[in-house]
């Protein structure tokens, strides 16, 4: 194996007026890993993923990827940087085709536009979305949508990508697809992943770890079968769901 | 092999067809009406060609950004005096323009230099001021938009010293902007304003207009994309400024006001703004149908209508109704190219079909 990176949150914390959105979280991820965050409806998670891609401004805390503060430089550097996103709501760039979409993920970073090319149609033809090449956006279907995001955050080559809940509004049939496709995406890109989802068949089938929150503050981490019988996770968020 | 199933169509050929097949049109009617000979016709496509390199610079910014960008105008009247300064004679300066400071009047360089010069003050000038403007979007940016263009707009109407405050700015001497001139800036503008769109700044300023979010955590620099670009908008408007002074040979501010902000606006807008064919067409279709609408008015005056201002109120309701109906304009985000049409044919074809 290449030189492994790492991802380490320390302490960040983030309030929106009296409300203590994410509070003192930690957390560390290395290449090769899928880390699942997992938490009820508002319990932080999206703003965690602000945080750490600097999208929104943190209260106090530090996001290193590989001895480099994160959390504290412009949003739009993020990504040069090692660090990629996908959103809760897919965003795509409706107007750009379905490469050009890819391409901007490339140059975006500062690679140049022929290479980005090359790029755009390697991964197109690995999520099988070929044939949409030239397609406008609104011609793909939901889950080819988020499959285009997620393609979008690996065109910048990353160290570590985020994925918002990319199963959410897919149907059993695509979340399996998705499911597949995610399972090699480390080995295969060199990559660590966290993923936030509320699907618990699979985040259980995915993750190397899990992250639990509830109202912005850790309430466990760790193995996911350790993690799923914690009797806090279970109260706060499982128990509802699982079962 | 599964790679020959991608048919990539980011080849140099298909990525020169659009602005050479726009360019051939441009030159083949060109060629046409210097070859019919008739000045009133002449002077129609020049003024439509001026206008053309207009809407281009227009559409670089206002197309790919999707901020109104009122202040253009301001920049074509910017570049229209400052080239009209570089290239007038002294003499003719101190004989029409008295008050002018004595360094401007000592200036006098040739025409196509004038041209150029008068790009890069446009350029300069946006890029002392454009700064903080990059960073409002939407509603707050057009407003911002719409003040700077009063505060250039006032500067060009007062400064005696420069533009001849608000009595006419008289160029005297000949037409430079012929025909050919025109024809050969349409050509030119047509490839850049193409090649802007494609290229990695196009891209990108195309990206912040979708989703400025995801542009963001793409990688991209929304303030410094939108810098960049509107500086070279404001060259390219720069530099139409000074083909329609050199055209016209007289001007003042009002010439670079609501009215030719309107104009522009219309054919954008109806063309389409997001492409450079939209452009094109737009100011095509919208030239034609002016002169058309401006030979009927006096002839319902004379039937005892009143019916002068008509043509601006008719092409108001167009972009209205273009707007409902077709917000993108005729264009939307495609470009005339081999493979458009093609689709455009096949899709008829099978409309046929089903119907039949
Ligand atoms: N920009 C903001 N301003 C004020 N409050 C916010 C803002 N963003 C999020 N919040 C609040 O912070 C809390 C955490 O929200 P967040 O979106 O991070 O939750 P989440 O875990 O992603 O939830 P979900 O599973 O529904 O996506 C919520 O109470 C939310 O209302
Ligand atoms: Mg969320």
């Amino acid at each position: 194996m290449e030189n492994k990176s790492f991802l380490e949150v320390k302490s960040i914390c983030k309030s929106f007026g009296s409300l203590k959105a994410v509070n003192d979280v930690s957390m560390r991820i290395e290449t090769g890993e899928i880390l699942g965050l997992i938490g009820p409806n508002g319990s932080g998670k999206s703003t965690f993923i602000n945080l750490i891609t600097a999208m929104l401004k943190k209260d106090s805390g530090s996001v290193m990827l590989d001895g480099v503060d994160l959390s504290s430089m412009p949003a739009h550097k993020v990504p040069k940087n090692g660090l990629a996103r996908t959103y809760q709501t897919v965003r795509l760039f409706k107007n750009l085709t379905c490469r050009e979409n890819l391409i901007i993920g490339a140059i975006g970073v500062g690679i140049s536009q022929k290479e980005a090319n090359k790029i755009a149609d390697e991964l197109l033809e690995e999520m099988g979305l070929a044939e949409k090449a030239d397609s406008f956006v609104e011609n793909l279907t939901f889950s080819e949508q988020r499959f285009l995001e997620i393609s979008r955050a690996l065109a910048c080559k990353p160290k570590f990508v985020l994925l918002d809940e990319p199963a959410a509004g897919l149907n059993e049939e695509e979340t399996q697809h998705m499911l597949d496709l995610l399972k090699e995406l480390p080995a295969k890109k060199h990559i660590g992943i966290l993923i936030v989802d509320h699907d618990m068949h699979l985040i259980m089938t995915l993750c190397d770890k899990l992250h639990v929150l509830n109202y912005g503050q850790t309430i466990a981490e760790g193995k996911p079968e350790v993690v799923r019988a914690n009797p806090e996770v279970v109260k706060a968020y499982l128990g509802s769901t699982a079962e | 092999m599964a790679k020959n199933r991608i048919k990539n169509n980011h080849g140099i050929s298909s990525k020169l067809s659009t602005p050479i097949m726009l360019s051939v049109i441009l030159v083949l009617v060109g060629y046409f009406i210097w070859w019919l000979n008739i000045p009133f016709v002449q002077d129609i496509y020049t003024s439509a060609a001026i206008t053309l390199v207009m809407v281009l610079g227009f559409q670089i910014f206002n197309g790919n950004s999707g901020i109104l960008s009122w202040s253009y105008v301001g920049f074509v009247g910017i570049g229209a005096f400052s080239s009209a300064i570089f290239s007038m004679t002294p003499q003719m300066k101190s004989m029409q323009m008295p008050e002018m400071y004595p360094f401007l009047v000592n200036i006098h360089v040739p025409f196509v230099v004038a041209l150029i010069l008068g790009a890069i003050v446009a350029a300069i000038i946006a890029a002392v001021v454009a700064w903080p403007m990059m960073k409002i979007s939407d509603d707050a940016g057009a407003i911002t938009q719409f003040a700077l263009l009063i505060v250039i707009h006032v500067i060009l109407a007062q400064w005696s010293k420069v533009t001849n405050g608000p009595r006419t700015f008289t160029l005297g001497g000949q037409t430079l902007t012929t025909i050919w001139v025109a024809m050969i800036s349409g050509v030119v503008v047509l490839f850049i304003a193409y090649f802007f769109k494609e290229s990695s700044l196009g891209l990108k300023l195309r990206a912040t207009r979708d989703d400025r979010y995801a542009a963001c955590s793409s990688g991209i620099d929304m303030v410094k994309t939108r810098y960049l670009s509107y500086i070279f908008s404001a060259a390219i408007g720069g530099f139409a400024g000074g083909l329609y002074s050199h055209y016209i040979l007289s001007i003042n501010a009002s010439a670079f006001y609501m009215t030719l902000l309107f104009n522009l606006l219309s054919m954008a807008v109806i063309g389409g703004k997001m492409s450079v064919s939209g452009a094109f067409f737009g100011t095509i279709l919208l030239t034609l149908a002016r002169q058309g609408l401006r030979q009927i008015e006096p002839v319902l005056t004379n039937m005892g209508v009143n019916a002068s201002g008509s043509t601006e109120i008719i092409v108001a309701v167009l972009m209205i109704v273009f707007l409902v109906f077709r917000a993108n304009g005729i264009m939307d985000r495609y470009e005339l190219s081999p493979s458009s049409l093609k689709s455009l044919f096949s899709r008829k074809k099978k409309a046929e079909k089903k119907s039949a």
